[in-house]
């Protein structure tokens, strides 16, 4: 590795670590590895072969150690994950009492699962050794890696060998772009063709250093120290029985472990409900255990190192050529079916271009990297952007691969699992055969159906799952088809529902109750009343009943922090259409103090509505509209008086700057509740269009009839001021008007519109027909024939 | 022409001391023709980690290129292969730096070049006449004026072809032939009309991607090209590492006896990345303007904020003549931009000036001035 950045006194504690830690004749082996590395794997294979080990120990925790027996049966294959689980309900973690959760992936060329192979095959008794993940989590300080809830989190540690200050030296000193390219060159490629020694003590060396540049803060507050002194002690527990063990960690723990044997620590742990903790076996993917995909730790690229493995195995004289040749072909083909354009040529242009690079960049074969700079170099024609990076992106998915692991039978299921199949087969539904079945259900003439339906719902909701999907049917969240009394339902089996229930499987033993704990999980985190209602009306879709306290006073509080006008009344509409729904669907959810939360806010929120802006009136308009009908119910009677004294609060702060659309519909509203009168509202139209704000007459009105319509057939005045303001505007301001306008009387219904055009022509003493018999007249005759007009009034004035 | 007497001197004089070390010292091997080993160009490009010892003295190869060096390295392994290097991005991303340091490099000379524009015709690419002697001697090899690409073949050398996609599409596909076959043939001279390119021989050419008035390659061209996306540098620091450096360099070239001020670089490289980016180090979001912010841009209008200083100022850089020249550079296309640049000094300069002071707060009032 080119001596980078070693000093004198490093190489002293290499050369007893190679010694003391590493020596084939001790009776404690350690072998440091990085958790996914076939150069790794192929040195352990090699060194179990030649340590002949009558105990391996492994890195993880140990609460899984009952799922070895499974993880290595013939039929169990990668990749496949641990799910471990810890619901800190004494809150040893902190006051919060969460649930945790996190995943410990295995591929085939990890080393703990080539260690855990050899062990079956071998008879060779196989454990895990480090603390249980309650107490990792416990041993870590807040902030630490696994403590971050929101993070799909990974028990694998590999990051601590790839961010400090000395990889950055490192990387930048060895003129690669990044730790993954440097941890290629150096230890994969030239892994394979180094001697286990040597492969060995180049791994102490840079696990030692990468140690030696991590702060001692950072590593108590991962846990590390705690996990370490635990190793140890498990170490010197199984001494007493074995005469030869073989430790596979992490490279980053070896130098720690072995300075821990000396000094025999014990390390005690808290006593912890089996209900509290778990860990389960999951099917896993490529894509999920691909490192770029947000999962950290662990290596990217693990399609690309799975052909690499299987071409080691299978003994190929250039694994690396001979892996990045083949994706050179299946991106070249992957490409010729999208879009076409790549020929043959272009596949050996690449080819060469990889080989080429691996030269200029010293590497012994071309590797991911170099097949990444081949594809962008000759593939793609023209600059890089979303139109030509095709070939990159089919790179990266046959880089990441496409596997998906699968579990022997004997593998323990979470209870959420067997809570669906029990609930599956109850229902009579087909989990046996993976073809798309359809259910029709009647929602509301069978019992079952319904039972049906809210399965159906929540498994919908465990996204993850993709189980279900409704094809037609009605749809609350959207407030679509709420009259259909038929639900039309596609489900289909797949590996993907034991995987996502486990992945659920934190929050509860039922499919219900773990959809009940997220949906209270989620409501935790919102702050938006109308997102709040729309969860709450999947709830209600789902019935989720049994927690609705729980539930209630989560949307409460949400409902409690929001002064969003907007929001506050769609969260209120939603309410009241699940109010009207309950019977219906016999769900028992109270949404009567929820509609009373966001009445009162609203009340407090409608005096200031007058200014919204103008491209918010439409939906101002919309929420006034909602809030009078809801106050039209016989039970918000006192309400009611509230909300119309809020709408003359609104009007009283009218100060000129008002949305004159919102003040038009205020005044339509109380024109309907009687508490405004006629008059009031044509002074308020004349002065509008009257005056310099004529554009907002236009927008009055629009505001007015959306609401009041019936307003215009009372008297002929409205009616006058429309004309007289029509009669008096220029041609051009008429122009601007006219949208507003036409807007304004859209919401008249055809025959009204006749009624109004009926007492138009009065006012010019006409009748309908002749109003109908009239010839239309062009824009432009009309303007000839004023232009005309005016020229003979100026004539004859002169 | 001297070096001395050379406004800007090609990259195989300017870096004459370099390219003889490295050649001298390279043992790797070779492609037939180039000057020195792959290995040796990528150090001489992107700068040598230790010295190189040479005839008892101590080399640092400075680095040239600031950026991508995985594009740098398939550049070179690009050229030493059976394509075309075509190098594509915006304007002022250093494409024909790249191709000048590669050219110098491996062939030893840069100046094999074909300018391209609206006007170039074919001939200009393969091959023209000297009237005078076609008429007096008839055709031959004499009478024959080779244009950069016939002498790239002839001498197994490269060529560099600036700005292709500015000349009209069925001129660019001229190439497309002898870039395939690696043969020109000049009837007109019979059966030693067939030109063969010697090894070495191999094509860079530069196209803009933003600019108006470019013509899309075809496809038949395009497959004969490697090509390479050169993008704007992404880090605030890097970029005003280049405008020293470049400054410096122009400075040194034209006799100004005048210290680059890192501040001021500072303060331009920030100017220019946010605007480019369209956010600013504090997360206000940025109208861009339509105008290119390249970091050349910057150089530019850093160095021409230094010959002010020097002839005309008192020797510092002032916050109101970069605004100045800024303005300037901006205020090509439309007025928009201008007004774009004066909200940036409204808002985010504003801001800056306030939370650091100093120099911002200056750069902040001489921007008030913009209109």
């Amino acid at each position: 590795m080119e001596g980078i950045l070693r000093s004198r006194e490093e190489d002293q504690i290499i050369s007893d670590l190679m010694k003391e830690a590493c020596n084939p004749e001790n009776p404690i082996m350690f072998f440091p590895v990085r958790h996914h590395s076939p150069a790794c794997s192929y040195h352990l294979l090699k060194t179990l072969d030649k340590y002949q080990p009558d105990c391996i120990l492994i890195e993880g925790p140990e609460n899984a150690n009952h799922l070895i027996s499974v993880m290595t049966e013939k039929e169990t294959e990668a990749p496949f994950a641990i799910y471990y689980f810890y619901r800190d309900k004494k809150g040893y973690i902190d006051k919060e009492k969460g649930d945790y959760k996190c995943y410990y992936p295995f591929l085939d060329y990890s080393p703990e699962l080539i260690g855990m192979r050899y062990g079956r095959i071998h008879k060779i008794p196989t454990m895990f050794i480090d603390l249980p993940y309650s107490e990792i989590l416990i041993a870590s300080k807040q902030g630490s890696r696994l403590l971050k809830q929101d993070e799909k989190n990974n028990y694998n540690d590999d990051y601590l060998l790839s961010s400090n200050l000395y990889i950055k030296n490192l990387c930048e000193k060895a003129g690669v772009r990044n730790f993954d390219e440097f941890w290629e060159k150096y230890f994969e490629i030239h892994g394979i063709y180094e001697t286990t020694q040597n492969f060995i003590k180049q791994m102490l060396t840079h696990c030692y250093l990468s140690r030696s540049n991590t702060k001692k803060e950072e590593l108590e507050k991962e846990g590390c120290l705690s996990r370490e002194i635990y190793m140890a002690e498990h170490i010197l527990k199984q001494k007493i029985n074995y005469q030869k063990i073989l430790v596979i960690t992490g490279g980053f723990h070896t130098f720690g472990l072995w300075k821990l044997l000396k000094e025999k620590q014990t390390y005690k742990i808290h006593t912890i409900e089996d209900s509290m903790q778990g860990a389960y076996l999951m099917a896993y993917s490529m894509e999920a255990a691909d490192a770029l995909n947000g999962y950290a730790s662990g290596m990217p690229y693990p399609g690309f190192y799975q052909k690499i493995w299987e071409a080691i195995c299978d003994k190929i004289e250039k694994p690396y050529e001979e892996t990045v040749l083949s994706s050179i072909i299946a991106t070249g083909k992957a490409v010729r079916r999208k879009e076409g354009g790549i020929s043959a040529f272009d596949e050996i242009c690449a080819f060469q271009m990889a080989k080429g690079l691996a030269a200029l960049r010293n590497k012994k074969e071309a590797g991911a990297f170099d097949l990444y700079d081949c594809i962008l170099s000759s593939f793609i024609k023209g600059e890089v952007c979303i139109s030509t990076e095709m070939p990159l992106i089919l790179l990266q998915e046959i880089m990441t691969g496409n596997e998906i692991g699968v579990l022997s039978e004997l593998a323990d299921m979470p209870p959420i699992i067997k809570d669906f199949q029990k609930i599956c087969a109850e229902f009579k539904l087909k989990i046996a055969s993976t073809v798309e079945q359809e259910i029709t259900l009647q929602l509301f003439s069978s019992e079952k159906h319904k039972k049906i339906s809210e399965f159906f719902h929540q498994m919908a909701f465990l996204e993850e799952t993709d189980f279900v999907k409704k094809v037609r049917g009605p749809n609350l969240k959207t407030k679509r088809d709420k009259n259909l009394i038929r639900e039309i339902w596609k489900y289909r089996w797949s590996t993907r529902i034991f995987a996502g229930l486990t992945d659920v499987s934190v929050y509860g033993g039922t499919v219900r109750e773990a959809c009940q704990n997220l949906v209270n999980e989620k409501m935790k985190k919102l702050t938006s009343s109308q997102e709040a209602a729309m969860l709450f009306t999947e709830a209600f879709e789902m019935n989720l009943s049994e927690q609705r306290w729980e539930l209630l006073k989560n949307t409460r509080q949400i409902l409690m922090g929001d002064s969003d006008f907007f929001s506050l009344s769609a969260a209120l509409s939603y309410f009241m259409m699940l109010l009207e729904l309950s019977e219906l669907y016999q769900v028992e959810l109270n949404m009567k103090e929820l509609i009373t939360i966001c009445t009162r806010k609203l009340f407090v929120l409608l005096p200031s509505m007058g200014n919204v802006k103008e491209e918010d009136s439409e939906r101002c308009i919309d929420a006034l509209k909602n809030i009078y009908n809801i106050m039209q119910e016989k039970q918000f009677l006192e309400d009611k008086e509230l909300f119309f004294d809020s709408l003359e609060a609104l009007l009283l702060k009218e100060d000129g700057n008002s949305n004159s659309c919102v003040i038009g519909c205020v005044m339509g509203l109380l024109y309907g509740s009687g508490r405004l009168l006629e008059a009031s509202i044509e002074r308020m139209g004349t002065g509008f269009l009257s005056g310099t704000r004529s554009m907002e007459g236009a927008r009055f009105f629009r505001g007015l009839f959306s609401c009041a319509r019936d307003i215009i057939f009372g008297g002929n005045t409205l009616i006058s001021i429309i004309d007289s303001m029509i009669r008096n505007t220029e041609n051009e301001r008429f122009m601007e008007l006219l949208p507003d306008l036409r807007l304004a009387f859209a919401y008249f219904t055809p025959s009204e519109t006749d009624k109004i055009a009926k007492k138009a022509a009065a006012l010019y003493g006409k009748t309908k027909k002749e109003l109908m018999d009239l010839k239309e007249v062009l824009p432009m005759e009309y303007s000839y024939g004023k232009s005309l007009d005016d020229f003979a009034l100026k004539y004859l004035e002169v | 022409m001297t070096k001395k007497t050379q406004i800007k001197p090609p990259m195989e004089i300017y870096y004459k001391e370099e390219l003889e070390v490295l050649k001298k010292t390279d043992k790797a091997k070779k492609p037939e023709n180039w000057q020195m080993s792959p290995q040796a160009v990528r150090t001489f490009i992107l700068g040598s980690k230790t010295p190189i010892s040479y005839k008892g003295k101590e080399y640092l190869i400075e680095k040239k290129y600031l950026g991508n060096d995985a594009l740098v390295e398939r550049c070179i392994v690009t050229l030493a292969g059976n394509r075309g290097l075509m190098l594509v991005g915006e304007p002022g991303t250093a494409k024909t730096m790249l191709s000048e340091l590669l050219s110098a490099a491996i062939s030893g000379v840069s100046t094999n070049t074909i300018q391209g524009t609206a006007g170039t015709t074919e001939d200009m690419i393969k091959y023209s006449w000297n009237y005078a002697l076609l008429i007096a001697n008839g055709p031959s090899r004499e009478a024959l004026v080779p244009s950069p690409l016939y002498v790239g073949m002839e001498q197994g050398i490269l060529t560099r072809f600036e700005e292709i996609t500015r000349t009209p599409a069925e001129i660019q596909d001229s190439l497309i032939s002898v870039l395939s076959d690696k043969v020109l043939n000049v009837p007109e001279l019979g059966d030693d009309g067939i030109l063969f390119a010697k090894h070495g021989f191999n094509v860079i050419g530069t196209a803009n991607t933003r600019d108006k008035g470019v013509n899309e390659m075809s496809s038949a061209l395009k497959r004969r090209f490697n090509f390479e996306t050169v993008m704007p540098v992404r880090d605030v620091r890097l970029e005003k590492q280049i405008i020293i450096n470049e400054v410096q360099k122009l400075a040194k070239e034209n006799k100004i006896e005048m210290e680059v001020d890192e501040d001021a670089a500072e303060l331009l490289a920030s100017t220019y990345h946010e605007l480019r980016e369209g956010v600013s180090s504090m997360g206000h979001m940025i109208d861009k303007p339509t105008a290119v912010m390249s970091t050349a841009e910057a150089v530019s209008v850093y160095y021409q904020s230094m010959i002010s200083a020097y002839y005309y100022g008192a020797c510092s850089i002032e916050p109101a003549c970069l605004v100045d020249n800024l303005t300037g550079a901006v205020a090509k296309e439309t007025t928009d931009d201008l007004k774009k640049v004066k909200a940036y000094f409204c808002t985010v300069v504003k801001d800056k000036a306030g939370k650091e002071g100093g120099l911002w707060k200056e750069y902040y009032e001489a921007g008030k001035k913009i209109k």
